[in-house]
């Protein structure tokens, strides 16, 4: 009786406990992941340093989009592993979000550059039409559409765990 | 002897059987309660009764709001399909075009007769509570 | 530098805990010497721990931003009470206040428990190694003591404006303090077992502790629930959220455990299930730490995680909850009562109580989980709201209250007395029927559910004053606590059953200046005015409400515009009375210049939380009354 009692016990707790393991191993698990796929708006958009206007369509081939802005320490932490990806070749755009020109470029300026190009979004429109609701968030683009959008900071493992599968799948960046 | 042992047989079914009806009862309030989510491209997948409640999640689609007193009427789109909502009340103060929204109510001749529209709060920065998969 | 010793002092207070653990549970834990020994270290833990932290709140006092928590959640433009709240605000804050709690419970029940320390020793080592597996936790995947150097921002990140509230900032605490004061009871009982000695009575021992900690949790819950109420602009009080629900299924288990406890703490009988529920509750504590924290539930709640803490906390708490169980399992046969249950005792009604309340935990549990695993199999989100548990819980509510009236008349180990059962019988039904009738002409309630409500809740209050009668004539004995906490259960169902079938809501679409009308109530739009305030716009609504006898007020419900993010929040405005709470919020502007807004009539709703405030009074006096009587 009192072996079967420890059984059902053991059981019982083993069952509830895996399903648990399983559901957050899942796949989908990473909540601030999207992998739906969806084209790149067209909107024009302003240089942060030099003002000067393009058409964010005219940027081409494989590289990131990082929303950042000043006022957000979150992405003091993630700035050095952008760093570290920009030091590997991969072309990290900025968009500078709902920031002081000023402040931003201070910000650059103390803590260095990373990106290719920084975009200042300064009321944020670019960026509610890509979804955005706060910083730090990343995009991954491919031939214009956007393949990954990820909210939250990056680092290694969510690098390797969200951004990598893909970028191997597709062959997205050349050795790495 | 027997009698114990009878006993305890009739309090080991009396048991049984109550845990059994008990938990058929509560199975069953559950399955008759539960609300389904879909997403608007997943909704005319299936066929849905106008008597089940359902939640469907998207954005509200830019251009699509109009308001009539306090009734508002506006699209949820998830890029491949949308649908119609009405919604008599206050909606959210995170509710606006563009943004995320979850709409709790009934299907009444493909439009979605709201009885609750949510925009959650995010703490920080975290994500609107709409995830739209494929 | 402060950070760095802050941080080093928790890592050392890690090591003592642990080896407090070692000492008592390897040790002769009956020895005198061990136990004094094991005791001190606990204390000496504890005491380096908890500078640990005030360390910690000096740092945010002081707006050190060089650490990255500190600058992630607090601001220079806080007042100081905001500043020490933002610590509990996040996940790794808050995760080091319930650590602090956990340990801190175990801090006291060390100095108060002088004599009869047989278990003492070992509970302070469960204790001891629970918090060890959550400081592991906190200092391996949830640092608090990150910094960010060598250069520091000046100032730390925007705070999101709904967190700052008093209530909002108490309300954790409170909950917290509910949550782990059950690690006493949880820890006791696993040293008793482990000992396996049956005639050690281990549960008289943690009676005060637990209901303490009930009286915290009760009053948490109420504080959440308080706060959701106006602050979100619902109007609702509760909202059968998955965050919401596992914190009441610890809340459920311990009410059902300290009625256990009573009869156990007695003689020998319903010993098992109190062993039972002393585990579950806190397993129960543990799992919504989990779900809330893991990131799996979507919630206001929720923090975001990575799997990795969840796994983390998903294993410690598999192995803790089977450990026990396991250990459980092996002492079953020596914990074979002789003592039967007699049939209409005391003992049978809490017995009974325990199904019921089994019962609902079952289905809580069923509601939160069924989502989840419907997603994993069928990979299609549902959500199970309201209907479900008001299905479940309504009835068994009130079946379960219909026993609590007749026992009340029961007697522990006896049967009971039928003679004394049919004057007061009478008397509670007559009277609340006339309750019944009376609220189906006036209010003309014809809810066959919301008149039940009324004749249940009724009944026990009234057989209670009857009680009470007995008392001041006849001198017969009555347990103030248990009329007082019963009370507020009957008046809890009373409230929540005519808020439910009376209160109602409208949207309005009004122009300055013009009038509408709404069930007698005369709501004039008076002036519209925009306020700047300190960090935010506030566009602020004047309404003059004229109530059918006359009567004038005001209410100002507004919209704030905060700069930093641009963000919205609406700020109700409420007006109280006894009976029912006025409650407006503002919506949109329409092109024509009128607004929509939204006018609630929510009645009884004071009386809820009322009711949950007599209930926490109950706790707390009876537990200062239990620790009076010890010493």
């Amino acid at each position: 009786m009192t072996v079967l009692i420890r059984f059902i016990i053991i059981v019982i707790t083993l069952m509830f406990f895996t399903f648990f393991y399983l559901y957050i191993n899942d796949d989908k698990y990473y909540p601030g992941a999207d992998f739906t796929t969806s084209d790149m708006p067209d909107f024009e958009i302003k240089d942060l340093y030099s003002e000067r206007l393009f058409n964010i369509k005219d940027l081409e081939g494989n590289y990131l989009i990082n929303v950042w802005a000043s006022w957000c320490i979150t992405c003091r932490v993630e700035h050095s592993f952008l760093v570290k990806l920009d030091s590997k070749d991969i072309p990290i755009i900025g968009l500078n979000y709902k920031d002081e020109a000023e402040d931003a470029i201070n910000w650059i300026t103390r803590f260095g550059d990373p990106y290719k190009y920084i975009i200042h979004d300064y009321k944020g429109e670019l960026a509610l039409d890509l979804g955005v609701t706060g910083a730090p968030e990343t995009f991954l683009l491919s031939d214009g559409k956007i393949i990954v959008h990820y909210r939250g900071e990056v680092n290694d493992m969510i690098w390797d765990d969200v951004f990598m599968p893909i970028i191997k799948k597709e062959s997205l960046f050349d050795a790495n | 002897m027997k009698t114990i042992r009878k006993q305890r047989l009739i309090t080991v079914l009396l048991i049984l059987t109550t845990s059994a009806l008990g938990s058929f009862l509560i199975i069953r309030a559950l399955d008759s309660n539960l609300d389904f989510f879909f997403t608007p491209s997943e909704l005319f997948k299936e066929e849905i009764p106008n008597n089940k409640r359902i939640k469907v999640g998207g954005m509200v689609l830019e251009g699509s709001v109009t308001r009539d007193k306090t009734n508002i009427s506006f699209v949820i789109t998830d890029y491949e399909g949308s649908i119609n909502v009405k919604f008599d009340g206050l909606v959210p103060d995170l509710f606006k075009e563009g943004s995320g929204v979850v709409v709790l109510g009934y299907l009444k001749d493909k439009t979605l007769i709201a009885e609750d529209v949510l925009a959650k709060h995010d703490e920080n920065y975290m994500p609107p509570n709409i995830d739209l998969k494929n | 530098m402060l950070i760095e010793i802050a941080h080093f002092l928790s890592i050392l207070a890690t090591g003592l805990f642990f080896l407090c653990f070692i000492f008592s549970f390897f040790l002769n834990s009956k020895d005198t010497y061990i136990i004094n020994l094991v005791s001190r270290i606990y204390t000496h833990s504890f005491l380096i721990f908890l500078s640990s932290f005030f360390i910690y709140i000096w740092l945010a006092i002081t707006d050190n931003f060089s650490v990255l928590y500190i600058a992630q959640h607090s601001n220079i433009n806080l007042p100081v009470f905001y500043k020490v709240s933002s610590i509990w605000s996040a996940h790794e804050g808050s995760m080091f206040l319930w650590i602090i709690f956990l340990t801190f419970w175990g801090a006291i029940y060390n100095i108060a428990t002088t004599n009869k320390q047989l278990l003492k020793a070992r509970t302070l080592g469960v204790i001891s190694l629970t918090s060890v597996g959550f400081l592991l936790f906190l200092l391996l995947t949830s640092n608090p003591f990150e910094t960010i150097l060598p250069l520091p921002p000046e100032n730390g990140a925007d705070i999101n404006p709904v967190l700052q509230d008093p209530l909002l900032a108490i309300h954790p605490p409170m909950l917290y303090m509910g949550y782990v004061g059950f690690v006493i009871a949880f820890g006791q009982a696993i040293a008793f077992l482990f000992e396996g000695d049956p005639e050690i009575k281990w549960e008289k021992q943690v009676r005060s502790w637990s209901i303490a900690s009930w009286s915290f949790l009760t009053l948490g819950i109420a504080l959440g629930s308080w706060w959701a109420y106006y602050e979100l602009g619902w109007g609702g009080y509760w909202f059968w959220d998955p965050v919401e629900n596992v914190a009441l299924m610890p809340w459920l288990a311990a009410t059902a455990f300290i009625h256990s406890l009573s009869a156990s703490s007695k003689s020998f009988i319903l010993r098992i299930w109190t062993l039972l529920l002393s585990i579950l509750v806190f397993s129960l504590s543990l799992f919504g730490a989990f779900i809330v924290r893991s990131g799996i539930i979507d919630s206001v709640h929720s923090f975001a995680n990575d799997p990795e803490r969840g796994l983390y906390l998903l294993s410690f708490i598999g192995l803790l909850v089977m450990t026990s169980l396991l250990l459980f399992s092996y002492r079953f046969n020596n914990l074979q009562s002789n003592k039967k249950i007699v049939s209409l005792s005391k003992e049978s009604f809490i017995s009974i109580n325990n199904i019921f309340f089994g019962t609902l935990i079952f289905s809580t549990m069923l509601g939160v989980l069924y989502p989840l695993i419907y997603e994993f199999i069928y990979d299609q989100k549902i959500s199970v709201g309201a209907p479900f548990y008001n299905a479940i819980f309504v009835p068994i509510t009130l079946i379960a209250c219909i026993f609590l009236y007749f026992s009340i008349d029961s007697k522990w180990q006896q049967s009971f007395n039928f003679k004394s059962l049919y004057q007061p019988l009478f008397l509670s039904i007559t009277a609340s029927s006339i309750i019944v009738v009376l609220a189906y002409y006036k209010f003309l309630i014809v809810s066959f559910w919301t008149l039940a409500s009324l004749l249940i809740g009724s009944i026990i209050i009234i057989r209670y004053l009857i009680v009470i009668y007995f008392y001041f004539v006849y001198r017969k004995f009555a347990n103030f606590f248990s009329i007082i906490a019963h009370c507020g259960l009957g008046l809890l169902i009373i409230s929540i059953a005519l808020n439910d079938n009376l209160s109602s809501e409208r949207a309005l679409n009004i122009k300055i200046n013009e009038t509408e009308i709404y069930k007698d109530y005369q709501i004039n739009f008076k002036n519209l005015r925009v306020v700047p305030g300190p960090n935010f716009d506030s566009v602020k609504a004047d309404f003059v409400i004229t109530n059918p006898n006359g009567k004038v007020f005001t209410l100002t419900p507004e919209k704030r515009k905060y700069f930093a993010r641009g963000q919205v929040t609406t700020e109700t405005a409420i007006h109280a009375s006894a009976l029912k709470d006025i409650y407006m919020t503002i919506g949109d502007q329409l092109d024509d210049g009128s607004w929509i807004v939204n006018i609630q009539f929510n009645v009884f709703i004071r009386w809820i939380w009322f009711s949950a405030i007599m209930m926490v009074l109950a706790g707390l006096l009876l537990t200062h009354s239990l620790s009076r009587s010890r010493s």
